[in-house]
């Protein structure tokens, strides 16, 4: 279900919220993202004026692009959990379906998995997308299964962002999936 | 050269786009509209920005860097309800420049912002939406006092701040932790 609010859309599933990130968000973002938990997605010399810029270009994207990532929230208890959406951020050579579960309290549910379906699906079916992709390290196994577990599949061919390491894997349309 | 993440959206991306700044207040001067920025904002914010007119804002920056400060500044209004403004002229909805109402990483508290286009200088436009920021931070929003961070040898910004009735604060450029002048602007020593 996809309902407007405040503009940005609010996406609902079994479990969970995909919210707009707001104010509340930065410290828990920012506890996740300074922690070893992301080492996979940003660089190792990192500090909290970095993750304070990284924070604003996820959410700033709602504003300049009209799509951006949005904040996993428990359904009932309203606790977040991390971030999944669709993005471009600067020197991607294709917009990205990126997902992060911010601890690991939070892992193993199959979370990361139901809220990175819904993002997809609103990356084809409101956005228009007609093909979108994540990119993941080298390395980070939890990440990997879970993009074969959404179906997708590893594009050798794609350009890569950055230094050329990430893979990319590809996901299909939702109704392929149907 | 522009770069595919700079691209406006389409569709319902665009919609979003639109209904989120809608949310972004509209100020309007004399001369001049404030609104909220548009990605096709960034080409003129990224002239500013990857040139030597951003010396005394942390610039030059490369073009990915100011495609990071712009998200920051545009992300200040989901964030903390305030954020940048593009500055158009009324009369011909050119560009000409940026005024902010906000509070960086690190900065101690909210500050009023401006940088104009190279073409836009010398017409009191950058005086002009101060004012009307201004404005917007007393009378809309009802701050009690806010200051602008100024470089030491940013002459221009310094004679605007002067001539917007702002003063320097001593004890908050002393307790900054690089050399900038702090200029306080309050609701009763407007110019």
């Amino acid at each position: 279900m996809t309902v407007a609010l405040s503009g940005i859309p609010l996406i609902e599933t079994e479990r969970l919220v995909l919210r707009a990130p707001g104010p509340q968000d930065w410290e828990p973002y920012a506890a996740f993202i300074l922690s070893d938990r992301a080492d996979f997605i940003r660089p190792a010399e990192f500090d909290r004026g970095l993750a304070w810029r990284a924070f604003c270009h996820a959410t700033g994207m709602w504003v300049v692009r009209g799509y951006g990532s949005f904040v996993i929230a428990d359904r009932v208890t309203g606790a977040t959990l991390g971030m999944t959406g669709p993005w471009h951020p600067e020197g991607w050579p294709e917009p990205e379906i990126g997902w992060t579960i911010w601890s690991t309290e939070a892992e193993g549910k199959g979370i990361a998995a139901e809220a990175a379906r819904a993002a997809i699906d609103f990356a084809f079916r409101d956005l228009g997308w007609p093909t979108a992709i994540s990119y993941i390290a080298p390395g980070n196994e939890r990440s990997i299964a879970l993009a074969k577990r959404l179906g997708a599949v590893q594009d050798t061919t794609a350009p890569r962002p950055g230094d050329g390491s990430a893979l990319v894997f590809r996901h299909p349309k939702p109704e392929a999936l149907a | 050269m522009s770069f595919a993440w700079e691209m406006p959206p389409v569709g319902r991306a665009a919609e979003t786009a639109m209904a989120v700044a809608a949310t972004v207040p509209v100020l309007e001067s004399a001369r001049l509209r404030l609104r909220a920025p548009d990605v096709r904002d960034f080409a003129a914010y990224a002239e500013i920005f990857t040139s030597d007119r951003a010396r005394h804002m942390g610039g030059p920056y490369s073009r990915e860097g100011a495609w990071h400060d712009f998200c920051q500044a545009v992300a200040s209004w989901m964030l903390r309800g305030m954020g940048v403004w593009s500055i158009e002229r009324k009369a011909d909805g050119v560009l000409v420049g940026f005024g902010y109402l906000w509070q960086e990483f690190g900065d101690p508290e909210p500050e009023i912002g401006w940088v104009l286009t190279e073409a836009a200088e010398g017409k009191g436009y950058a005086r002009e939406a101060a004012e009307a920021i201004r404005a917007h931070a007393f009378d809309t929003l009802g701050m009690a006092t806010v200051v602008s961070y100024v470089d030491h040898d940013n002459g221009r910004s310094i004679a605007l701040a002067e001539r917007l009735g702002a003063v320097r604060d001593p004890g908050a450029e002393a307790a900054m932790a690089d050399p900038v002048r702090v200029y306080r602007h309050r609701p009763e020593g407007r110019a």
